[in-house]
């Protein structure tokens, strides 16, 4: 069944939230829908908030204050039924080096519910999809950055999540790895899930987005699809690097003339 | 998401089995070490407990009484290890653990995390204790021809005895993170490890055990075994262990007690799994901002390595690894415990009356001596296996930066060795000036044993540092893994052949020496050139391993692929 994004309740809601670390705030006051079948890009700079702000809506940070919702289950109160319908995605991903490809998906499965031959066919099927096939009964110590990558989104997805969080998703990806997860991310959302990608990689952005949050300093300054972000920053350019940049504040060009 | 909390302990069950299953060159060796290693040390323990147990027997009711105290304090020091080992383990399990950050995101109920981890942290804290406890009991049980009860007793009494106190540490780790501010998470480490090593220091004065070697006090020693007894008091659980194993070993059976040892762990299991639903995701999440830690800046260190004649580059190197080593409280807390051995050590020297042997004070102080430089030596391997083998590996994954900067690969090994040596050889020096200090040994020895420190610093030191580099694990999570590889297991068994025959090179010429010199006879001239020629072969043999653990260790990093 193919969802049309935008029309459904949002699977990712999140409302005020805020985090603090002692007197610095790192999020102030972030807000952002995500609905069934959309994907969200979430852009800023190096220490604006995005990781922290992915962080908390999976469950790993508790924020200083804001309301999180996923699948329609807040995370404060109903933290289980809220994390069953996500997928998360990290930058520097923990994997159990000593298990097997197989083994971890299937640990993780079981963390889901997932059992018995069910669990065993969406396994073969995921790791068919992200080419991990062959490598299903190898240490995962012996996994390039991408393969554990790849191995990373196939337990994410491995679950039928609702809703995904992505962290990074391209670092250390080669072109047909990059390739293979900008069609899965399309499939999936297709298929009604929610995808919030937080990346620096405009390109990827610019290509698979619905819509995109601009964060800086802990707080949403732009959000819309590329054409409206392009006329919030009264841009003709095609390529969204000058929007970002306008939004955000300066090149830099200007402080490495200085240098050199 | 209704999985058995056990599930959550599959991964490490699975990677034990696959790291069986796959081995890796040399894992046999170690393996095989190992199993000698312990299996000697458990036939030792097992011995010593039958024969003091053997030993008591004969006293009857005194014996019976000596023996019940005994396994009170037991259990009481084990107690005591149990607690603070398990506020340093629950900091990671429960906390820094790096595979929480894949649990946290997942949908498990907090009441089975906790469960999971708990099982983690009681395994992890106590594991060594029971290695320990089994022989000790078995030995008492087969000296005094325990039936099979007594056995099925110290099983069902050891369970609870360990998780009450992991417990009790379990929760002082929670609530510590929770009330201290975040950033200082790692920091509460720091100050266990000093309470630990303080409580250590401040038992064994309470105590003073060398009142039982004089004569002169022989009244006293009913206030030995008061004083004994004080801090084995009622409300304790090694209390209640000791009385219901002491009774089992008579064939009765002590109810109360080992109730009260099933009722405390499992009133406190539940009690921590409450408090631990309710304040562990808090703590977690403050654990993570950890990350960005308070540091001090150690300016001071840039201005004394300023003043030292090195080059940049050494200089540089210096000021890293100095840095990286102060700012992680995980590596120097160790060296609190250390410390605190080293404390008991000299103040056994201190306490130790020698005089009161008239005619044989002098013979036995210099023997004392020599089994003082070899416990010196031992002391240094130990230091030098945790801290100076792991030096090359402790650069991990960064190791790239000096490959690619334009230092010579000898300069950066030669820099780790001299970091190293300084501490090792300070620490170890001290010892042995004070110990000898404290027993009073002859000039000659006193001289002679400096001198042999200061050799054997530059071979043990040297040798750590060549086979680190040898044998480094760059991708190994921390030092005590790196010293548990390989090469650091072949680092300890070199490291005691060559403190036994460096001490033996050292001590047999002083003895011979020291033995002509009471007796007024002066040494033939062969004799004067055996004596020489020891002491050469002994400065040679350092200066060898040294030179040649060095020129082997560069050449490893340079022909590094």
């Amino acid at each position: 069944m193919l969802v049309q994004p935008g029309v459904a309740p949002p699977m990712i809601a999140v409302y005020d939230l805020v985090k603090k670390y002692g007197g610095f705030t790192a999020v102030d006051g972030v807000s952002l829908e995500v609905t069934p079948g959309e994907i969200h890009g979430f852009l800023g700079p190096n220490g604006a908030g995005k990781t922290t702000t992915i962080r908390m809506i999976a469950g790993l940070l508790q924020p200083t204050a804001g309301r999180i919702l996923v699948n329609g289950h807040d995370l404060a109160s109903s933290p289980e039924a809220a994390k069953a319908s996500l997928g998360f995605i990290p930058d520097r991903p923990f994997i159990y080096e000593k298990l097997t490809a197989g083994e971890f998906l299937r640990f993780h499965g079981g963390l889901y519910g997932m059992d018995g031959s069910g669990m065993t066919d969406r396994v073969n099927e995921m790791l068919e999809m992200f080419e991990l096939s062959r490598w299903e009964h190898e240490l995962v110590e012996s996994f390039s950055h991408g393969m554990k990558q790849r191995l990373v989104m196939t337990a994410a997805f491995l679950h039928r999540p609702r809703a995904v969080l992505v962290d990074e998703p391209m670092v250390g990806l080669d072109p047909r790895g990059a390739r293979l997860i900008k069609a899965v991310f399309r499939r999936m959302s297709e298929h009604g899930v929610a995808i919030l990608m937080s990346t620096h990689t405009l390109e990827v952005a610019q290509e698979m987005c619905d819509r995109i949050s601009i964060i800086l300093k802990g707080r949403i300054i732009a959000r819309g699809t590329v054409e409206e972000l392009r006329a919030l920053a009264g841009s003709d350019d095609a390529q969204l690097t000058p929007v970002f940049l306008k939004l955000t504040g300066g090149s830099g060009l200007q402080e490495i003339d200085e240098i050199v | 998401m209704g999985q058995p909390f056990p599930y959550l302990l599959l991964p490490s069950i699975w990677a034990s089995r696959n790291r069986a299953r796959r081995r890796q060159p040399g894992d046999l060796v170690r393996g095989l070490l190992f199993g000698v290693v312990g299996l000697l040390v458990f036939v030792a323990v097992l011995w010593g407990s039958f024969w003091l147990t053997w030993q008591l027997s004969k006293y009857a009711e005194l014996g019976d009484y000596l023996l019940r105290l005994g396994l009170a304090w037991l259990f009481l020091t084990f107690l005591s290890f149990l607690a603070f080992s398990s506020v340093v383990t629950a900091l990671s399990t429960f906390f820094l653990s790096e595979d929480l950050k894949l649990l946290m995101a997942t949908p498990i109920a907090p009441r089975r995390l906790f469960h999971a981890r708990f099982a983690r942290t009681i395994g992890q804290a106590s594991w060594m204790v029971v290695a320990f406890l089994v022989p000790v009991l078995a030995g008492v049980g087969i000296a005094r021809c325990a039936g099979p009860q007594f056995y099925v007793t110290a099983l069902l009494i050891v369970v609870p005895f360990v998780v009450i106190p992991v417990a009790a540490g379990t929760a002082a780790t929670l609530v510590l993170v929770n009330v201290f501010p975040a950033r200082r998470a790692r920091d509460i480490l720091m100050l266990m490890g000093l309470l630990f090593a303080a409580g250590i220091v401040v038992v064994l004065r309470m105590i003073q055990p060398e009142r039982l070697l004089r004569v002169e006090s022989l009244p006293d020693i009913t206030g030995f075994f008061a004083d004994l007894q004080a801090p084995a008091a009622v409300l304790l659980p090694s209390f209640w262990a000791g009385e219901a194993l002491f009774t089992s070993l008579q064939g009765g059976r002590d109810w109360l007690h080992g109730g009260a040892l099933w009722t405390t762990a499992l009133g406190l299991t539940v009690l921590l799994g409450a408090a631990c639903e309710r304040w562990h995701f808090a703590g977690f999440s403050k654990a993570q901002e950890a990350r960005k830690a308070r540091f001090t800046r150690l300016r001071w260190l840039e201005g004394i390595a300023r003043v030292l004649p090195l080059s940049d580059v050494r200089r540089h190197l210096l000021i890293k690894d100095v840095k990286v080593f102060l700012r992680d409280v995980s590596q120097w807390s160790q060296l609190l415990l250390l410390l605190a051995l080293v404390l008991v050590y000299l103040y056994n020297f201190q306490v130790l009356d020698l005089e009161r042997v008239p005619y044989m004070s002098g013979i036995v102080k210099n023997v004392y001596a020599l089994i003082n430089l070899g416990m010196a030596g031992f002391v240094m391997a130990t230091i030098a296996v945790r801290f100076v083998f792991p030096a090359v590996s402790s650069e991990g994954p960064a190791f790239w930066i000096i490959r690619t900067a334009p230092i010579a690969l000898r300069d950066f090994l030669w820099s780790k060795f001299w970091t190293g040596l300084v501490p090792v050889f300070l620490l170890t020096e001290t010892l042995t000036v004070l110990a000898n200090e404290f027993l009073g040994i002859d000039p000659f020895l006193k001289v002679a044993s400096a001198v042999a420190i200061l050799f054997m610093s530059l071979g043990l030191v040297g040798l750590a540092t060549g086979l680190g580099a040898r044998y480094p694990r760059f991708n190994a999570e921390n030092p005590t893994q790196v010293a548990g590889s390989y090469g650091g297991v072949m680092f300890m068994v070199l490291a005691v052949l060559f403190v036994i025959v460096a001490c033996a090179l050292v001590g047999w010429p002083s003895s011979l020496y020291l033995w002509h010199r009471a007796r007024g006879v002066p040494l033939s001239t062969f004799q004067q050139w055996s004596v020489a020629l020891c002491f050469a072969a002994g400065a040679a043999l350092s200066l060898v391993t040294w030179w040649w653990s060095m020129r082997s260790g560069v050449r490893a990093l340079e022909e590094m692929e």
